[in-house]
């Protein structure tokens, strides 16, 4: 069972509303929208693991942390993101991130 | 760089991937296939119009954004259009999806060899994008291909482009009638005119349209793109401006009248002499600006000097949800102070509660009761409306026995001490409320740890396998390291 971590992103998010939409207009049930789902965890971690293949560097001041669950929150300001000569900088950024060593067992989110 | 914005191709083979892993599950369920083409176009559909996914108008080297799919029975015939689309196309769009590169928000066509302009597209015909998306065109179409002279100057494109900035395959330039798969679109009338012809005068010749068209192509284009402000506005100048009232003799466009809030006013006040105008006065709180009610409301008063008029003007306040009630209260009240002028105009808000119409109503009577026989027991918890001058000191002179008044001369001396107390120690409490407004952003990585490591105040992190979420665009990473100081 992969990590339903993806699930707050706009793929997954759009996917949730599609089947929203499907769901009020009865023409799925809500166990087959929870299917689908399933399925979107398994294929975008292992998209993200296999089909990406870039590094990031990133730096800012940490205005809050949390860890919870296994679960990481960390609130960072004033970030910048460099990935080779692209710099993208961000006043307020939330990282979520659930533990990379044990990503089987423990869904997130 | 391949993950700054990320391709769409990653996106899609996600999408892909789940498409074909769920089919299985949708035929063991015995949902029809169409229910899984739905789900896909949909997904697709709110994929592409978040934003999140950009250039993918650069990687698209055919300049038109749909390809014409014509069914085979197709007879390229030249009915007398039903409605007339001039949408450019070809080479002359080449400047559009150009400049809409980042944002490619301009739909253009491209025909099928053999056809040529002007196209006339029955119902029922589906338009194919080079992306492969389908929309369906619901009602006849006649595509004519722009004249050199209607092409669009680069600044005014470049601008309106600007101020889109969304995904190339949203349909801009379509006209009203056609719909995509997914969102629910108003089936436009065959005689109306769309909105879309190209804009190089496109500002002028937008408010010039028909009133009534320009509003069923706007109700139209709306569920279809969400961003289509630069559209709308010149379509909603054109509503606008046929939306003219005056104080006198008042005249307005037919909007929706909600009778329910008007009638008690028209009921009550008929009797006084004010029918000719009263509708319509009522009616202008629905279109009015809140200080052009104010002011006409003191220019009522002032004319009529009745006291009719001033539960008139009253009336004229925003303040749907209490008119029916506040009316017939308001009344009572002024009566009693017999009052005739507005002098000031003076808001008081109503200090208690505001709970339920129908306990108001009882209440507003007892106390009219209680009134009466006390000669100026106030009540304010009901009191919502203006009052004026006089009538506020009336009711400050009067309030002196209620508990609630909050200016009473006995209960001053509490108050103060109270705000004295309360700026000393309210420094002290960290609300809770703020705490999940601090994690409350719209950027967000969502991603996994390898490692997080702390030394005093320095936190470096070591991330892996992330989508991040920046002003509405996604970027993914394999690897993210990052250092932070708390």
């Amino acid at each position: 069972m992969a990590y339903q971590l993806y699930r707050n992103t706009t793929l997954g998010n759009s996917l949730q509303e599609s089947l929203d939409e499907l769901i009020q207009t009865q023409q799925i049930t809500p166990q087959l929208a929870l299917q689908v789902l399933l399925q979107f965890d398994k294929a975008i971690n292992t998209a993200l693991a296999n089909r990406v293949r870039n590094r990031v560097n990133f730096k800012g001041s940490l205005n809050t942390y949390r860890f919870c669950d296994n679960v990481w929150t960390f609130v960072l300001n004033d970030v910048e993101f460099r990935e080779v000569t692209d710099l993208v900088k961000v006043d307020k950024m939330k990282i979520v991130a659930c533990d990379g060593k044990n990503t089987g067992s423990n869904p997130a989110e | 760089m391949p993950s700054f914005p990320p391709q769409p191709k990653l996106y899609f083979s996600i999408i892909d991937d789940v498409i074909e892993s769920i089919r299985e599950l949708f035929l063991d369920e015995g949902v029809p296939e169409g229910v899984l083409d739905d789900l896909r176009q949909l997904w697709e559909s709110k994929v592409l119009q978040s934003r999140a996914v950009e250039g993918f108008a650069k990687d698209n080297l055919n300049p038109s954004n749909f390809v014409l799919q014509l069914p085979a029975n197709y007879p390229q015939t030249l009915h007398k259009p039903t409605a007339s689309v001039v949408i450019p196309a070809g080479r002359h769009a080449q400047s559009f999806t150009a400049k809409a590169s980042n944002t490619g928000t301009i739909a253009t066509f491209s025909l099928p060899p053999g056809v040529t302009y002007p196209v006339q597209i029955p119902a029922g015909v589906t338009l194919q994008t080079a992306s492969g998306h389908l929309y369906k065109v619901n009602v006849p179409v006649m595509v004519t291909q722009a004249p050199e002279c209607q092409r669009i100057p680069p600044q005014t494109n470049q601008s309106l482009i600007e101020q889109r900035n969304r995904p190339p395959t949203v349909i801009h330039k379509i006209p009203a009638q056609v719909t995509a798969p997914g969102p629910q679109i108003l089936p436009v009338p065959q005689a109306s005119k769309p909105v879309l012809p190209p804009q190089d005068q496109t500002q002028n010749r937008l408010t010039q349209q028909p009133k009534i068209p320009v509003e069923q192509s706007t109700q139209a284009l709306v569920p279809v793109t969400p961003d289509t402000s630069t559209l709308h506005q010149p379509s909603q100048s054109a509503l606008e401006s046929s939306i003219e009232f005056t104080l006198d003799g008042i005249e307005f466009s037919p909007q929706p009248l909600d009778m329910s809030v008007s009638s008690p006013f028209s009921m009550q006040q008929q009797p006084r002499g004010l029918q000719g105008e009263l509708p319509h006065m009522q009616m202008l709180e629905f279109g009015a600006s809140v200080q052009d009610m104010v002011e006409r409301a003191v220019k009522i008063g002032e004319e009529s000097g009745a006291l009719s008029n001033t539960a008139d003007t009253m009336s004229l306040l925003p303040d749907l949800d209490r008119m029916p009630d506040s009316a017939g209260k308001l009344e009572g009240l002024l009566m009693d102070y017999n009052f005739n002028e507005l002098d000031d105009i003076v808001q008081l808000d109503g200090t208690g509660d505001s709970s339920s119409e129908v306990g108001d109503e009882e209440r507003e009577q007892q106390r009219r009761e209680e009134e009466e026989e006390d000669q100026g027991a106030v009540g304010e918890n009901e009191f919502l409306g203006m009052i004026n001058a006089e009538a506020l000191k009336a009711l400050q002179g009067a309030g002196e026995s209620s508990s609630s008044c909050p200016s009473s001369d006995g209960d001053e001396p509490d108050l103060e001490e109270v705000e004295e107390e309360d700026p000393l120690n309210s420094g002290d409490d960290v609300s809770e409320q703020d705490i999940p407004e601090i994690f409350d952003t719209e950027n967000v990585i969502v991603c996994q740890y390898d490692k997080i490591h702390r030394s005093k105040n320095r936190w470096k992190f070591y991330l892996k396998d992330g989508v991040m979420c920046y002003s509405g665009k996604d970027y993914v990473f394999s690897k993210a390291v990052g250092e932070a100081e708390w």
